[in-house]
């Protein structure tokens, strides 16, 4: 620590009541533990644009590309990060001039100052070693998107302000999914500024990222589906029905999924049908839409798409959502019903009578 | 002297439907409450879900052919002539019924007097053949809903989805209120009647439980004595 300090005073630190309660906080904030010991107090701003205002400033890696170094002034201006100094980033310059370093290719530079994020964001960076991104990763992937990839590096702003950015930010990679998601009833929202509907990381998260090769994740369908379209408050305002979740979680697919989870054993057999297998996944479109693969229609064929044999009345074993009532399925209701009065009055009848005949028995002695 | 009330295939029946309602019990409840603990942690136990379906499938089409099997026979006994008619509800079934309520309430100090079988053994006897039935064809109606929907309304399927879940239930709960308490708590037989499983039972209990059948046997008794003597 205090050799620290002193490297910092021969950089030429002015010792201003800010830096130096800076510094008390810095040293307060190395004492606990498990805190992240900013690198507060580095080399000033000042000192790296001595350089890296220049604008033809620049690096040349291995595979002969040059990569500008060039910081213009004010770039950090409009980012989150505009009351944070160059060198708390940039650690590993906080010598000046800076060791050599010699890097591959500019891809390689980029990966390497990518570790310079999870000193602070360390949470976020944790979660990431969940995602598909990290498979993506480690299957030796460089193309797999790193923090500044999503984030930007020196403008970067906040992820979700306007929401419709996380798409856009989405479809610099995956451009035939954020096309099809844009076409979707969600999607067409999402883009007339409408907050209520989800975005990519609502379903697929940010930092741990799943999609359909994690099991685990797609049986959780329901609750992501759910989260909103069981939300009464929200719901209304669309006239949609919240009924949507509990009467596929109390059918035959519902149960399956929910048996399925949570379960040590691998998942057998075939993921059954989640919410997405009928309704679609980024092509979501109203169900009253003549194009939505569960508007009667369309249901036989999107039914064959996992019973292939299905044929003619096969769609009508499905209520659609609705609760059995006098008005929709009426003899399912009466079935209902029937065993809702006759199962209390036969236990109910039979216990009595033993209670009876107990107490007769107890009466006689 | 011990009086034969079952014969042994009337026992295996007892011991087979025992054993696979055991079965059709553990592996369909889960799936039934699905959204509780236990549930979870006995599909769990149970290997899965798909393990527990298996298991259930089989034991459903084994209680099935049960009861294709015996009511086979009994249509086979029919043509025959040779049916026993104990079982068949009476108008004396009601009256015993009655007399027994009265009886319980303190309303009268006679009890009513049985035969072969006395009509809660009837009771459950043909509650268990129109509820299997139910379970059965509810049960077959799930396992091939393609084909049920190639002739049948399709509503039909959620409605056996229904039925078969509601009737398992009531005949679990009927087994464990009345089965469990006339065959064991009742202080008659406690703490266990065990003639379904020897399938015989004793001249006490036959003269207390089933007097009108032994003073019928009594009678024929010592008519078939008497021209020998």
């Amino acid at each position: 620590m205090a050799v620290r300090l002193l490297r910092i005073s021969k950089a030429g630190l002015r010792v201003t009541l800010h830096s130096f309660v800076a510094v008390l906080g810095t040293m307060w904030l190395i004492g606990q533990p498990g805190a992240q010991p900013a690198a507060a107090a580095a080399v000033d701003d000042d000192t790296c644009l001595t350089c890296h205002s220049d604008s033809s400033l620049s690096l040349k890696t291995r595979d002969g590309a040059g990569v500008s170094l060039h910081v213009p002034e004010g770039a950090l201006a409009a980012s989150v990060h505009a009351r944070i100094r160059c060198a708390e980033c940039h650690m590993t310059t906080a010598d000046v001039p800076h060791p050599e370093r010699s890097f591959a290719s500019r891809r390689d530079l980029t990966l390497a100052l990518d570790t310079q994020c999870r000193r602070c964001h360390f949470a976020n960076y944790t979660k990431t070693l969940d995602s598909g991104h990290q498979q993506a990763v480690s299957r030796g992937d460089r193309t797999a998107p790193v923090c500044v990839d999503c984030h930007g590096a020196h403008d970067i702003r906040k992820p979700s302000t306007p929401r419709a950015v996380i798409s856009q930010t989405c479809a610099k990679c995956h451009e035939g999914i954020a096309t099809t998601y844009a076409r979707s009833v969600h999607g067409q929202a999402l883009t007339a500024g409408n907050a209520d509907v989800p975005a990519c990381t609502d379903c697929h998260h940010a930092h741990d990222v799943a999609g359909p090769k994690q099991t685990a994740w797609e049986l959780r369908t329901p609750e992501m589906c759910g989260s909103c379209h069981a939300n009464q408050t929200l719901m209304k305002k669309y006239g949609l029905s919240t009924n949507v979740l509990s009467t596929y979680l109390s059918d035959f697919h519902g149960k399956t999924a929910s048996l399925r989870r949570n379960q040590h054993t691998s998942v057998t057999g075939p993921v059954v049908a989640r919410c997405t297998d009928c309704h679609g996944v980024h092509d979501i479109q109203k169900a009253s839409d003549p194009q939505s693969p569960v508007i009667k229609a369309n249901m036989l064929k999107t039914c064959r798409r996992c019973h292939p044999d299905a044929a003619g009345n096969f769609p009508a074993a499905w209520l659609s959502h609705y609760e059995p009532s006098l008005h929709k399925a009426q003899f399912v209701y009466a079935v209902k019903l029937g065993y809702a009065v006759l199962i209390p009055f036969m236990i109910g009848g039979l216990g009595l009578q033993i209670l009876l005949h107990f107490w007769r028995l107890m009466a006689n002695r | 002297m011990r009086y034969v009330r079952f014969s042994s295939l009337q026992r295996f029946e007892h011991f087979a439907v025992m054993a696979l309602f055991a079965v059709l019990a553990i592996t369909g409840f889960p799936q039934k409450f699905y959204d509780h603990r236990w549930a979870q942690t006995t599909i769990g136990w149970l290997g899965g879900v798909d393990t527990a379906r298996w298991f259930h499938r089989a034991a459903g089409i084994a209680f099935g052919l049960l009861l294709v099997a015996h009511v086979l026979r009994l249509v086979w006994q029919l043509a025959r002539g040779t049916v026993s008619l104990s079982m068949v509800p009476t108008r004396k079934d009601f009256r015993d019924a009655v007399q027994t309520l009265r009886y319980d309430f303190g309303l009268t100090d006679r009890q009513a007097r049985f035969d072969r079988f006395d009509y809660r053994q009837k009771f459950e006897y043909w509650g268990l053949l129109l509820g299997s039935s139910i379970v059965v064809g509810t049960g077959l109606v799930l396992l091939f809903p393609i084909l049920t929907a190639r002739v049948l309304p399709g509503e039909l399927i959620p409605a056996a989805y229904l039925a078969h879940s509601q009737e398992g239930l009531m005949a679990f709960l009927v087994v464990i209120v009345w089965h469990i308490y006339n065959a064991h708590l009742s202080p008659d037989v406690f703490p266990f009647d065990t003639s379904i499983f020897t399938g015989t039972i004793s001249e006490e209990r036959m003269r207390h439980e089933h007097p009108l059948e032994f003073e019928r046997l009594r009678r024929r008794a010592d008519e078939t004595a008497k021209p020998a003597a």
